[in-house]
Formats: C-alpha cells, sequence, structure tokens
C-alpha cells in the first residue's frame, strides 16, 4: 500500500494517532480497499478506536489488491513510534507539505516520510510485529438509544471532570442525559462527587428507546472528543443497557472515527464467579474479531454482540441490516474468514487480580469461563429465523475454548 | 561559593582585567559548552576561549573576542586557568536570570597569575558581589588536528532547521550518523532507535543551506551522547558549519549572536566512533 497526505490532512492524520494514543500503546495500520483504516484496541480489550480515512483524505492511494496478504500491509505499531513524528501539530502544518506512508515493501518495516519546506525530507523507516489486525463487531443499528451532539456540548460536559477520572456513568432517560464521575460504593465519602443534567434539547438528534446507566471509561474517549472538537464534527453516540459496549463516532466526507468502549454490568449474576475471589464486578469487554492474514471471503456475516449475560438479549429478530451499517472497520472489509467458523475471541477481562489479557492460553480454564460469560451471543447473520449460532454463553465458553484450541492447530492465529 | 584558599593581591598587579557592561554576553555562550564541570581558560590579546572536554573524544570552545568586552586588559601574551565551570556559571549568575529591560549585570573579571584565585566583581543596581574562585593547574587541550586543508567536506546551514532534527532525532539511538556527499542524499542524519531507523535529508539546493562542499561520500557515526550538549549552543546559534575531515572527526561550529547583536563563535570537535566501521 502506498498513500500520499498533502497538506492540512498531514495535521488531521496526526490528530488521529493522538487520538488513538489513549486507548492503547499499539496500533494497526489496515489498507483497505476503501481507504486507510488505523486501529488501536486498549488493554484487556475493553476498548477499541478505529480512524477509517477514505480515498478521498488521501492525494495518492494504492492498493495491490491481488498481491499476497503480506505486501497489502497490514501491521501492528507501536504507538510510541508514530507519535513522535507528529508531535507538535503547530510545525506540522508550519512545515510539513505532504506525508507517505508505505506498506509491504518490507516484512519488517513500513515506512513514513514526511516532506518539508526548503526541500527537508523525513524519512522513518518503523519496524512492526504482525499482520493480523483486530477489528470491534457493533452493530449500531441495533441499539435503542442513539444521541448526536455537538463536539462542543459533550466537550463541555467532560471537562468538568478531572482528568484523573477514569470513568463516568452517563444516564439517560426521556427526559434528561446525566453524567456522573463514577466510584466505588466505599470511596464516595472520599472523593468530590460532580454530576451535571442536560436537557435532550440540547442534542442534534435524542432517541432513547430504554432508560439505561452506562458506566465508561472516560479517559479513553477524550482522545475522540478532541479530536471532534478541532475538526467541528458533531458526535454519535450508540449505547443500550449497562453491559453492552457504547460507540461513540463522528464522519464527515473523508474520513470516520469510532471508539467503542465496553461498559460495566451491573447484574451479579453474570460476575459472581471469581477465581480470584474478588468482589469487583470485572469490566467487560468488547466484541472483538480477527482477520486472518490467510485468506478471506469478500461476503461475511455481522455479528451480532451484546454484554450482557445470555439472557438479555435485547432484540428478538436476527440482524437483518446489511453489513455496511455496521462499524466502519468491517464494511465491506473481510471480518470473518467462513460462515460458521467465527474468528470471535478476544474475550479478556480486566479482573482487580490481575489482566490476563496477554495471554489467554495460560488462563486457566475457570477465569476462561468468565471471560466469555460477559460477552453477547454471537449470532448468524443470515435472515434465516431460528438459524441462531450461538447458543448460551456458558456453553460456548467450554466449546468456544475447545473450538479454539482446534482452530489454532488448523490454522495458525494470534491469540491476545 | 568556595572561599578562596590561595592569596590575594593588591588592584595593580593583575594579569588579566576583563569588564563587560552586560555579563550575560560571557554566561550564555558558557552555559553552551557547560557539559562538563572543569573548563580550560585562555586569554590572549585577541580574546577569551574557554575549553570543555568529555572523554578524549569530545572538544567544545567557546571564543569572545576583546571586541566584545568593554575593557580587555592583558599583561602576558597568554594566560591560562583551569576553573570549575559550574561555580564560575553560579557567580556569574548570582543576581539571577532579571530580564528587565534596561537592568543588566555588570562583570569585572580579575586575575593574578599562576597560584591566584580568579576573582570575579558583579554588580547590579549599585549592589556589587565579590567571588574568588580557587583556579587549578591548566592541563592541555586536545589538539585534533583539524585544519582546513584536512576538510573534505563542509556545508553551512541555518540553525533553525537542524534545531528541528535535533529535537526530533531519536534519543534511544546510540549514535548519530552524518552523511555527506556531492550527490544523493547531499547532507543526512540519521538514528537507529528502538523503533527503527529515521534519516533526515537536506539537498543541497534547500534554501537552509547556506554553503554545500562536498567533495567526497562520506558517512560516519557519533556517538549520541556525546554530540548532545552540542544542542545547547545549536539553540543559541543562528548559522552552523558541520565539516568532516579524512578521519572522518567533525567539527560543528556554531554562530552566536549575543545580547548587543556582537558575534561570537562556539565549536565542538567530535571523535567517530569507532566501534563501527564506515561504511
Amino acid at each position: 500500500m502506498k498513500c500520499v497526505i498533502e497538506g492540512s490532512n498531514v495535521k488531521v492524520f496526526g490528530k488521529a494517532i493522538h487520538a488513538l494514543s489513549r486507548i492503547s500503546d499499539e496500533m494497526w495500520l489496515d489498507p483497505l480497499e476503501k481507504g486507510l483504516a488505523v486501529r488501536s484496541v486498549g488493554p484487556a480489550h475493553s476498548s477499541y478506536g478505529c480512524f477509517l480515512f477514505t480515498r478521498l483524505f488521501f492525494q495518492l492511494y494504492s492498493l495491490n489488491i491481488s498481491s499476497p496478504q503480506a505486501a497489502l500491509g497490514r501491521c501492528k505499531l507501536p504507538v510510541k513510534s508514530v507519535l513522535p513524528l507528529f508531535r507538535c501539530s503547530a510545525s506540522i502544518e508550519r512545515s510539513v507539505d505532504s506525508c507517505k506512508i508505505s506498506t509491504g515493501l518490507s516484512d519488517t518495516q513500513v515506512t513514513f516520510q514526511l516532506f518539508c519546506k526548503h526541500g527537508i525530507t523525513k524519512t522513518y523507516n518503523l519496524g512492526f510485529q504482525e499482520h493480523d489486525v483486530l477489528q470491534a463487531v457493533f452493530p449500531a443499528h441495533l441499539c435503542p438509544n442513539v444521541l448526536k451532539a455537538q463536539p462542543s456540548l459533550l466537550g463541555d460536559m467532560v471537562i468538568h471532570f478531572p482528568a484523573s477520572q477514569e470513568e463516568v456513568t452517563l444516564s439517560v432517560c426521556p427526559k434528561r442525559v446525566t453524567m456522573r464521575n463514577y466510584c466505588e460504593e466505599r470511596d464516595q465519602i472520599k472523593v468530590m462527587s460532580t454530576e451535571m443534567s442536560l436537557h435532550p434539547e440540547e442534542f442534534d438528534y435524542f432517541h432513547v428507546g430504554v432508560d439505561s446507566d452506562i458506566t465508561f471509561c472516560l479517559k479513553e474517549l477524550r482522545g475522540l472528543l478532541s479530536f471532534a472538537e478541532s475538526h467541528g464534527l458533531p458526535v454519535y453516540v450508540h449505547f443500550g443497557h449497562p453491559g453492552q459496549p457504547v460507540r461513540f463516532s463522528v464522519e464527515n466526507m473523508v474520513l470516520e472515527a469510532s471508539v467503542v468502549l465496553a461498559t460495566q454490568t451491573d447484574s451479579e449474576s453474570e460476575v459472581s464467579v471469581q477465581p480470584g475471589g474478588s468482589e469487583d464486578p470485572a469490566a467487560p469487554s468488547v466484541c472483538l474479531s480477527v482477520e486472518r492474514s490467510q485468506s478471506w471471503s469478500p461476503c461475511m456475516p455481522p455479528s451480532v454482540c451484546t454484554g450482557g449475560g445470555v439472557e438479555s438479549r435485547p432484540q428478538d429478530a436476527p440482524p437483518t441490516a446489511p453489513p455496511e451499517e455496521q462499524v466502519p472497520s468491517s464494511q465491506g472489509s473481510p471480518v470473518l474468514s467462513r460462515p460458521g467458523n467465527l474468528e470471535y475471541f478476544g474475550l479478556h477481562v480486566a479482573t482487580d487480580s490481575g489482566a490476563h489479557a496477554a495471554e489467554p492460553e495460560s488462563a486457566d480454564p475457570a477465569t476462561f469461563r468468565l471471560h466469555s460469560l460477559l460477552f453477547g451471543a454471537v449470532s448468524s447473520p443470515w435472515p434465516n429465523e431460528g438459524d441462531v449460532l450461538h447458543t448460551s454463553l456458558a456453553c460456548a465458553s467450554d466449546t468456544e475454548e475447545d473450538n479454539m484450541e482446534e482452530r489454532s492447530s488448523a490454522t495458525p492465529m494470534p491469540i491476545y | 561559593m568556595p572561599l578562596s584558599t590561595q592569596s590575594d593581591q593588591g588592584d595593580g598587579q593583575y594579569v588579566l582585567v576583563a569588564s563587560l557592561d552586560n555579563v550575560r554576553n560571557l554566561s550564555n555562550i558558557l552555559k553552551a559548552i557547560a557539559f562538563k564541570d572543569h573548563a580550560l581558560f585562555n586569554a590572549t590579546p585577541n580574546g577569551l576561549k574557554v575549553t570543555v572536554e568529555d572523554s578524549k573524544c569530545l572538544q567544545a570552545n567557546a571564543f569572545i573576542q576583546s571586541e566584545i568586552f568593554q575593557e580587555f586588559t592583558i599583561q602576558e601574551d597568554s594566560v591560562s586557568f583551569q576553573v570549575n565551570l559550574t561555580v564560575l556559571l553560579d557567580c556569574l549568575t548570582i543576581f539571577g536570570g532579571s530580564t528587565v529591560p534596561g537592568v543588566t549585570t555588570a562583570l569585572r573579571l580579575c586575575y593574578n597569575g599562576y597560584g591566584y584565585p580568579l576573582k570575579l566583581f558583579l554588580e547590579e543596581g549599585g549592589v556589587v558581589t565579590v567571588c574568588k574562585i580557587n583556579t587549578q593547574e591548566p592541563e592541555e587541550p586536545i589538539d585534533f588536528e583539524f585544519c582546513s586543508t584536512n576538510v573534505t567536506n563542509k556545508v553551512i546551514l541555518q540553525s533553525d532547521s537542524l534545531r528541528e532534527a535535533f529535537s526530533e532525532l531519536d534519543m534511544t539511538s546510540e549514535v548519530l550518523q552524518i552523511t555527506m556527499s556531492p550527490s544523493q542524499p547531499y547532507f543526512r542524519l540519521s538514528t537507529f532507535g528502538n523503533s527503527g531507523n529515521a534519516h533526515y535529508d537536506y539537498p543541497k539546493d534547500s534554501d537552509m543551506m547556506e554553503l554545500f562542499q562536498c567533495t567526497k561520500t562520506q558517512t560516519n557515526r557519533y556517538k549520541m551522547s556525546l554530540l548532545k550538549p552540542s544542542t545547547k549552543a545549536l539553540a543559541l546559534s543562528c548559522k552552523v558549519s558541520v565539516r568532516t575531515d579524512s578521519q572522518g572527526f567533525l567539527s560543528l561550529q556554531y554562530l552566536v549572536r549575543n545580547d548587543d547583536g556582537q558575534i561570537c563563535f562556539v565549536e565542538y570537535y567530535c571523535c567517530p566512533d569507532e566501534d563501527v566501521e564506515e561504511e
């Protein structure tokens, strides 16, 4: 893949990298047919960010689809390798004329070239780690609650929370929207509480299907909000019951960006079994799927992922929406390799006893079972009623673990 | 500051007397080479040369011509002594970094000769501070044998662009590689760090390039830790000349304008990193 970003878009790209850096220390470059997706997955897979830059964003975008997978140039890079290139947006605006990104030319490096004023060229050959890409699966069209707000509205809300505030709770009902800081029960006496309410009229679009209080990590969102503010893009918020992920997204002609965050469940039954004996609810994770680097089928089933337990699937009808309505990352791009054999994992939960995010293989089966519980069932997308694929999560977890072992022996796949 | 343990003498016997209305014209330049505690001072009728060295591989010199001083009297052809530069700078800036317009600290520097302390009189707003700093045996500075006839490649750049490059250099790289060539890439700074490698290319016709005289393609590596202190001089300067000789020794010369617009020079000499074979 080779692309050239010109002029002021270099600064936009840089800001996107800054926003993604709030989510994780690593990012993926994923060249797609319709543009370049830059993704980031947070620790314990509880957050996911994706910026998709369409072809219009680039002065030149060239992707050689027929070339072998590795040459497409999907790669995972440490954010700290890329961030310094775009560190100071004021100086980028002043001195950088264009930025060229080339991937796939080398097995181990991706090249960023900044063409600056006075004829100066800065070339960075950054080593990357691997090819597989994680994408979040988020059926926005199924979310009962949808808000659209000007970025300054959300910016003004979050500015009242100190930078150290990790989590906030967003409560919606048809009459009002409230945001307050979240703290553990035992800490409530000691911390300052902040709460603010907004009237539905302050939103450009306000649709509340279910009253809901969702608690999510604010820190990871701030990057997207500041990106939205600097570009004046309205922010869409899609969410549902507590435990289901929430998605914040912005878009314009040339890019689409979204951040999907896991939200805390409030159901005891789902978090009762903890091998570590911790009483705190474990933070659920975002549903992720992996693209295999070997081959893919162009037609893939959209998946439904709900964050509640088995019983709490909010909708009865199988999803009938075409893939295009799902997160930009999965639009038209291969997400799953074969129908019925869903590469669906990423089941990691940050527990207080320590995150097992990195090595699921080393997690004991009990932990793994618990992790699976917090993910919603993944159903078959095909509009064949009754052809629902999975089954209860509790069962699926065992099976899934077995399946994963089988799969991993069949096809090598990195497991996070 | 240390009390003087060396004997003092009356006023008329000073071997060197130098006065400045604005001590910053001296202290700012000295800060650009203050990466080690000790400095060698060498005064001649031309002016003052201050030398700082590191591990026999790096040498920095600051030149303050006699014309910069309001008074510069020297009784001998050459006067040399060594002092603790950190202490000296503390004394020179004893009144703090006052940037109130019109208010400057004046300096009168007096030296009796071998065995006597360096005496500094600093005055600001009617308040006078007297400092006496012990001097030490002057050591012979390294002679890098870097002379114009040996120079293979030379470029002069405007400091702005090089400042930006140096501020962005990947510090996880142990070396800075400098390539100078009559053909592409002309002038290139490269680093090899944990994330990968980075190259900064300046074309010979860049408007940042004031002079480009490269006769031979040369690539040399220098330890990043040795070159890092030079960024202070780079920050003060408006132009820098980069020269390498046939052995790969590097000379960086910085043109610095002081507060009054007068010109001083700072230069750095650096040995190439010999662990790596030259390409």
